[in-house]
């Protein structure tokens, strides 16, 4: 009997679910250089200006996403609970400690941020410590950190990188498009359209790839977090507590942060109206099934 | 963790590192006979108690193991549980090197229940010279130890100088954790 968990928390149908995603992510990217390099249309000067916005995010965004989103990081002094109960995780988890913030908000909700562990943040509002008991927070927390250890921030930035090319070429494209063509020669015509078509199906189809990684890279984080803590219960009822919490309480400042909605643990403004094919998160239930699996699988000695 | 695990999002937890607790029992001499330091007749094993029913009749297992080899050496054991959910089974003898054979019975016998990687450390406990606590803490996950020294008084601040000190002296006994981002204090340690 030499390690028991080591099945706790197995999902091989999610890690079959991923992998496929990311397939499909990669032929995509390869079919869409492919056609890019084909048609030549200035294909080379997309990639190193889509490739410098990528290093940018990686390297830049922590510092301005902290700001935009009001957090502030805390020193152990400052919030010395926060701070133990995560020294506690990291050590668990064989993590390095991670800068911890906090934002001023009655929302309750967290996120991390950083392309790597050694300069993640892990960030929560004031609402959550307010809302969730110590153990439900450690949950929370061990979500984020989870994150911090998938490097999923860095995940995402790479899987989104052509499709942010996608993206460019669609918007230079309308913009410059017409005027291009007033040259009178017909010969870059057809091969601009058909990159500009190519790139908007790119784009599109991208997009939903990248929800569906999203919402997968969200189950992981949440099995990490139930392993972590050994306790994937109280995780379940942290959920449980968010989710109504954001209900009650309408707030329109994080809202507003669409792009990181991804690294939220619960997504800011998340409706029913919302189509499930286009959330980065799964819906609540779904987390709540997969976690009392877990919990099934632990008590079970499985 | 590996680059196919980042990919696959996959979380695993680790399971504890080639067990180098005995260096404790080497380093003792040093830190006692050269260092000026006391032992605190005591130590702890700090590890997560699960809400499970086989892991309640481990923990009551290896209790009644290291019970039973306490009434040998004279080791008492006693549990705690603090604020965080983790539960503290600290050991107390006057002689040193039955707290790390003491220590090292705990561990294993919640390594042979399958629970290995609940542990989160352990932690010896001296006095310096003027008698202020200084901790010694073992990271069962990496398998190294870093020293923490708590500032006297309620506030969480940690005697970095002494610390590096500490690390200075004690590098050629100890395999000392060689990240300081990972040197993670545990305030509130329930020793006397």
């Amino acid at each position: 009997m030499p390690n028991k968990l080591k099945s706790f928390g197995r999902d091989t149908g999610l890690q079959v679910r991923m992998a496929t995603t990311m397939f499909l992510l990669g032929l995509l990217y390869v079919a869409f250089v492919g056609a890019l390099f084909y048609s030549g249309v200035s294909g080379v000067f997309i990639l190193v200006f889509a490739g410098g916005m990528a290093l940018l995010q990686l390297f830049a965004s922590d510092k301005m996403a902290l700001a935009a989103m009001g957090a502030r990081t805390v020193e152990p002094d400052e919030a010395p609970e926060l701070h133990a109960m995560i020294e506690r995780l990291c050590l668990q988890a064989d993590l390095p400690k991670p800068k911890i913030a906090v934002v001023d908000t009655r929302m309750p909700n967290a996120f991390a941020l950083g392309r790597s562990p050694k300069s993640a943040t892990v960030a929560c509002t004031t609402g959550l410590m307010e809302l969730l008991s110590p153990a439900e927070l450690e949950g929370v927390m061990a979500h984020e950190l989870t994150h911090v250890a998938n490097r999923d921030v860095m995940v995402m930035t790479l899987a989104s990188f052509f499709a942010t090319i996608a993206a460019y070429i669609v918007q230079f494209g309308f913009l410059f498009g017409g005027g291009m063509h007033g040259g009178g020669d017909d010969d870059d015509g057809p091969g601009f359209l058909a990159v500009l078509l190519i790139s908007v199906v790119v784009y599109a189809v991208s997009f939903v790839l990248m929800q569906a990684l999203s919402r997968y890279r969200e189950f992981a984080a949440d099995r990490g977090a139930a392993i972590i803590t050994g306790r994937p219960s109280a995780l379940s009822s942290a959920l449980m507590k968010i989710s109504s919490g954001m209900h009650r309480i309408p707030s329109q400042d994080l809202r507003s942060q669409q792009q990181l909605a991804a690294f939220y643990i619960f997504p800011p403004g998340a409706g029913k109206s919302l189509a499930s094919l286009f959330a980065t998160h799964p819906p609540m239930e779904k987390r709540i099934e997969a976690l009392s699996r877990l919990e099934m699988q632990l008590q079970s000695g499985a | 963790m590996g680059f196919l695990d980042v990919l696959r999002g996959k979380p695993k937890l680790k399971g504890p590192a080639p067990d180098r607790l005995f260096a404790m029992s080497t380093a003792w001499v040093t830190i006692e006979t050269e260092m000026n330091m006391t032992s605190a007749g005591q130590a702890a094993i700090v590890f997560q108690p699960l809400a499970t029913a086989d892991f309640d009749a481990i923990v009551a297992d290896m209790e009644a193991v290291v019970g039973a080899t306490g009434s040998e050496t004279g080791t008492t054991v006693e549990k705690h549980d603090d604020s965080f959910g983790y539960r503290w089974m600290v050991l107390r003898d006057p002689d040193f090197d039955d707290l790390v054979v003491g220590l090292n019975a705990v561990n294993t016998a919640l390594q042979d229940g399958g629970y290995g990687d609940r542990v989160l450390c352990g932690l010896f406990a001296f006095a310096d010279a003027s008698g202020r606590p200084v901790h010694i803490i073992y990271n069962v996950k990496r398998g190294t130890f870093y020293p923490f020294v708590p500032k006297p008084g309620g506030v969480q601040s940690r005697d970095t100088e002494a610390e590096l000190r500490l690390r200075a002296q004690l590098d050629k006994e100890l395999p000392i954790e060689p990240e300081l981002e990972r040197w993670f204090p545990l305030w509130g340690v329930p020793l006397s």
